[in-house]
């Protein structure tokens, strides 16, 4: 550091102990080394951060009514300066915080790192993937266009099907019969209020649990060389973290340009010849709903309601269930084809729902 | 300078130089990519993609010498004094096209075949079962065709891992020559070597060079959108105008003259007030 930027750092120091915060934050030890499978996290830090700023952005020009919130995103996407990239930007950030919470988590699974003591930080992650969701589903509606309009339907309608709290969520999202004014007004308020906050007081713990039990490491590797290769955070875990965040942000950018956001006609309570899905990574769950032995009042709480409650149930026994200390996966066969299997599945379920819309059109 | 050839598999050699390389070279023309995409030249055909090509191919061989390099040492304890990353992108480029020739004409074959052999499945299903519902049909004709496509690939690519990995193979038999160091002393002694003497300066460098990247990407981009959707384009709601009745616009001015009237009136006579209460008695001595 220069004379002038050392000094700055002086005084910075002398107040709050920026050194201390400094060695706290970047000197932790990382145990066989600096990773690209351990840049997950940080990447979905950085991706919500963006998703922030360029939520803020676009809420200097949105309006949430029913009467003005598809003019406003039609005036976003044509009048405002860069507005139609900050829109794209948003809109395929959410789905890249989707797929980053699945690489994480899968990540987490694989390397077994969910197991004791690192428990705490895997159910709190299981909540941030449950707010990350949410986040995709209620900012789908604002746009206020038909393909809002019916996601959210179908979305509502799903969440309707579970027992005792299903009728009680369901118009509550709403505020009324079919959505309106106050679906919209409400999905605003969780979209730039409460999941907001939720999240950062979440992602905090969350952090908060990881430095306090620290990083798992390799599942594999003699003592000899994870001594050998053991790093601090910084510079090289920075470094691939920063690369990583960078691909990221140029992939998001890219298909902000190649495919950005192109509005339907206004949201209307008619389908006219739109037919309702919900967003893409809700679209298997939209797709094992269509299968015959789930129609009828009881297949569709099965399908819609039960498969996923239990699977996130499993998901967060998991680490209670899953008590051996054995981290390498190739040595955990069922946690290896359990994972294939859910992954395949999700994957062939969403394309047969690519699929099912050219028999439907 | 001979060594012999290395133990490991030659598909794990290849892998872990190959799938290193990529990524290493990736961020680097994404963001070529990117910036074609925001000057609004398609990098997938004609020039863009000409363009892309011409600077994929210095970066691949960097990339690839960097991460071969990586793994010669780190993994198999064998360094190379001369050149690594030409000969190596060559020979797996080589490689890469021959089987990407036979890639086109086998996958292609066996999504024809298997969608055929999916189709008549389908159909014997059908005759046993002729209700079978439409997303049911999907999936399992999607599973039917999809899985011998997706184990073709996947043996089209250990054919072209194995035959690269032979390639290093041959590669390091003649070129590499085998490390004294112990594994702790190979690690940080690769570290320190790419471990740049002025950290400030490595850094300073590449935030500049962000800079002028980032300022590059808004000059190019559009500032409204270059693809407005043909049939939702942005309806003009053009606001009816008053019409103006001259005897009410005179009368509002006149009424409004006369407030200002009356408002000056009244912050003088205030003042005038207050000027006067400013006006304090003289004070009587004792």
């Amino acid at each position: 550091m220069n004379g002038v930027a050392q000094k700055i750092y002086d005084f910075v120091d002398e107040r709050i102990g920026l050194k201390t915060l400094e060695a706290k934050m970047m000197n932790e030890p990382i145990r066989g080394g600096s990773r690209w499978a351990y840049v997950f996290g940080s990447v979905l830090l950085f991706i919500f951060i963006m998703q922030a700023v360029t939520g803020i952005l676009l809420m200097f020009y949105y309006i949430p009514s029913v009467d003005h919130a598809y003019a406003s995103t039609q005036f976003i996407i044509h009048e405002v300066d860069y507005g139609w990239f900050i829109l794209s930007y948003h809109f395929w950030g959410s789905s890249a915080m989707v797929v980053m919470v699945f690489a994480h988590m899968s990540q987490v699974f694989l390397w077994g790192a969910y197991k004791k003591p690192r428990e705490m930080i895997w159910l709190v992650g299981l909540a941030l993937f449950g707010l990350v969701m949410a986040f995709g589903f209620t900012g789908y509606l604002l746009p206020w266009d038909q393909r809002a309009y019916w996601a959210t339907t179908v979305g509502v309608e799903i969440m309707d099907k579970t027992p005792i709290v299903g009728d009680f969520i369901a118009r509550f999202l709403k505020g009324g019969p079919t959505p309106g004014q106050m679906t919209l007004s409400r999905f605003f308020v969780i979209h730039v209020m409460i999941l907001p906050a939720a999240l950062m007081g979440l992602a905090g713990l969350h952090l908060f649990f990881f430095r306090s039990a620290g990083p798992a490491g390799p599942f594999r590797g003699t003592t000899e060389e994870l001594k050998a290769k053991t790093d601090f955070f910084f510079p090289r875990q920075v470094w691939k973290d920063i690369v990583a965040m960078a691909v990221v942000f140029l992939t998001i950018c890219s298909l902000a340009l190649i495919e950005p956001v192109q509005l339907l006609e206004e949201a209307r309570p008619d389908p006219g010849d739109y037919h309702p899905e919900p967003e893409w990574y809700f679209l298997f769950l939209f797709q094992l709903l269509r299968w015959k032995i789930f129609f009828g009042e009881f297949g569709q709480f099965v399908a819609a309601t039960a498969i996923p409650a239990l699977f996130m149930l499993l998901l967060a026994a998991l680490p209670f269930i899953d008590r051996s200390p054995e981290r390498n996966i190739f040595k955990r066969p069922i946690a290896l084809v359990s994972w294939a299997v859910v992954m395949i599945g999700i994957l062939v379920l969403t394309v047969s729902a690519i699929l099912n819309r050219e028999f439907l059109d | 300078m001979s060594i012999p050839p290395p133990s490991v598999s030659s598909v794990k050699l290849a892998f872990a130089v190959a799938w290193a390389g990529f990524w290493t070279g990736f961020p680097l023309k994404m963001v070529a990519f990117l910036l074609l995409l925001a000057a609004q030249v398609h990098p997938w055909e004609g020039a863009g993609l000409a363009a892309l090509l011409a600077l994929s191919v210095p970066i691949d061989i960097w990339a690839v010498g960097l991460t071969a390099r990586t793994v010669f040492l780190e993994r198999l304890s064998v360094e190379v004094k001369g050149p690594v990353g030409l000969p190596l992108w060559g020979q797996g480029a080589a490689l890469g096209v021959v089987m990407l020739g036979v890639a086109y004409y086998v996958v292609g074959a066996s999504v024809g075949v298997g969608k055929t052999v999916a189709a008549a499945i389908i159909g014997l299903i059908k005759r046993v079962y002729p209700k079978l519902p439409i997303a049911e049909q999907i999936t399992i004709e999607l599973l039917l065709w999809t899985i011998p496509v997706v184990l073709v690939s996947v043996v089209l690519a250990l054919v072209w891992l194995q035959l690269f990995g032979w390639r290093i193979k041959a590669f390091l038999v003649a070129n590499g020559e085998t490390s004294p160091a112990g594994l702790l002393e190979r690690v940080r002694s690769w570290d320190h070597a790419r471990v740049p003497a002025d950290p400030w300066l490595v850094l300073g460098s590449i935030a500049g060079v962000a800079v002028l990247l980032t300022v590059a990407f808004w000059v190019f981009l559009p500032a409204t959108t270059p693809h407005p959707h043909p049939d939702y384009p942005l309806t003009e709601v053009a606001k009816p105008k008053k019409p103006v009745k001259p005897d009410e616009l005179l009368k509002k001015t006149e009424t409004t003259l006369a407030k200002a009237e009356a408002i000056l009136n009244t912050l003088e006579e205030e003042k005038e007030k207050a000027a006067k209460g400013t006006k304090k008695p003289e004070r009587k001595g004792k």
